[in-house]
């Protein structure tokens, strides 16, 4: 092809190029998610969980076999859907319902600051984490003053009456999250110092995650919403796909992993 | 010596030039026909803006783009228009401040009408675009993400710069989008052409 030809054709080549790696994004089933602000039967916090499943496609007959042959070098599994290939983000917006302060009305029926605590769960395609089940295992007698330990934590943010705040979890948030969940449903690692550590500042229970292995990336992502007003949650789960495993296609079959729920040990009396 | 004197003075009086004949046509300048014609490249820079429901969703853009054609005639002209934009989803809603982008490549035909260094044109055509993301799906704008047809038209005026194969102009497009219901686009940009 001549210069003259490469010359005409360029521009058309940088706008080709534009097209890589663009996101896709979920949307839960149940959106907004709604919280009364008032203290459930038992005395614990207004709170509600949801979920979605992100849509993969299955690995082909050539994708099945590069696998098998990274699994055989490595000597350990090698996830279908790779953390270094989808990028995971969620933006979320809160809005406070409360009405506004009637000085000619009684005591407000709420208690405290206005706020409200999201945190993040999921599973990658071995183990689910659900904060409230690994709640329930450490403190199974107080229902009402249960902590909780999210796979991702988002800072408690205090809200005004009819404000709306909007935010982000990052695609960092979820590749730290995805190795902690990967280090503790896969290579034993104490759950609570690796989902409170930083691994880039203090990789404590991480010794015994292989510095070569492959971390799964979230098919699952879980989010519970806390708040002592009423508010609602609308979010959307953000997915960059570098290697399009997203199903698209109509001939390409879902990818439906049966990741096991991660039970933590029973705390010794 | 006065004879010497009187020839050197008579040589010295004016000569009378006389037009034996007229020149067959007059010079033309800038002359059109000496402007490179055939293939041509363009790239160009501009804005595009939604309207209609896509309009209320997603803020105008920035655009660039690039265009290969063949001029036929003086005339008439066929080119390939690959145009790519980016923009920020409007609005409160949650996506508010994602960015967006637009693709799009249509085969569009020209006509050309040009006086002296500058010509206007009109041109039209059909193609497809393409949707970075799902965020209009997600917004309840689009019925789904994938690829649609649009088509449409516009005009502009091109200013030949007299170095054979280089002139510049402006141009807009109204392109309506046939999967984005009720929805159509507007692209107003400034170019520059090489035609080789």
């Amino acid at each position: 092809m001549t210069r003259r030809a490469w010359t005409a054709l360029a521009p058309f080549a940088f706008c080709a190029c534009q097209q890589l790696n663009t996101p896709v994004y979920f949307q839960p089933d149940m959106s907004p998610l709604t919280v009364t602000g008032m203290d459930d039967t038992n005395g614990g916090p207004s709170r509600v969980e949801t979920g979605l499943t992100l849509s993969f496609r299955n690995p082909s007959d050539d994708e099945q076999k590069l696998r098998s042959q990274q699994a055989g070098a490595l000597g350990f599994d090698v996830p279908w859907i790779q953390r270094d290939h989808v990028h995971i983000e969620l933006v979320y917006q809160v809005t406070d319902n409360e009405p506004p302060p009637d000085p000619s009305g009684g005591p407000s029926p709420y208690t405290g600051v206005p706020s409200f605590t999201l945190g993040i769960d999921g599973a990658n395609e071995y183990t689910k984490y659900d904060e409230n089940i690994v709640s329930q295992v450490l403190d199974p007698r107080n229902a009402d003053r249960r902590s909780y330990i999210p796979l991702i934590p988002v800072t408690p943010q205090m809200i005004a009456p009819g404000q709306t705040i909007t935010g982000s979890v990052r695609e960092d948030d979820f590749a730290e999250a995805e190795l902690d969940l990967y280090a503790i449903g896969s290579w034993m690692a104490p759950y609570n110092a690796v989902l409170i550590n930083n691994s880039q500042v203090d990789p404590i229970g991480l010794e015994m995650v292989p510095p070569n292995a492959i971390v799964p990336a979230l098919v699952e992502v879980d989010v519970n919403f806390t708040a002592n007003r009423p508010m609602t949650l609308t979010y959307e789960v953000r997915v960059r796909d570098d290697n399009d495993q997203l199903l698209h296609l109509s001939t390409d079959t879902l990818f439906s992993p049966a990741p096991a729920l991660f039970q933590p040990p029973a705390p010794t009396p | 010596m006065a004879a010497l004197a009187t020839s050197w003075l008579l040589s010295g009086a004016p000569a009378r030039a006389q037009v034996t004949s007229e020149p067959s046509g007059a010079v033309v300048f800038p002359d059109p026909a000496k402007f490179a014609r055939g293939l041509f490249t363009e790239g160009e820079v501009g804005a595009v803006a939604f309207f209609g429901r896509a309009g209320h969703a997603v803020s105008p853009g920035f655009a660039v783009g690039a265009r290969l054609g063949y001029d036929f005639t003086r005339w008439l002209a066929v080119q390939a228009h690959a145009l790519g934009s980016t923009h920020q989803i409007a609005g409160d809603s949650v996506l508010a401040g994602q960015l967006l982008q637009t693709y799009q490549a249509t085969l569009e035909g020209k006509l050309t009408y040009r006086f002296s260094q500058t010509s206007i044109f009109a041109e039209g055509g059909i193609g497809v675009e393409r949707l970075s993301t799902n965020a209009l799906y997600v917004l309840g704008v689009e019925p789904r993400y994938r690829v649609g047809l649009l088509f449409g038209g516009g005009g502009g005026i091109d200013y030949h710069s007299l170095s054979r194969h280089f002139s510049i102009g402006v141009r807009g497009d109204f392109e309506v989008l046939h999967e984005l219901r009720s929805s159509q686009e507007l692209m107003a940009s400034t170019y520059l052409r090489y035609t080789f």
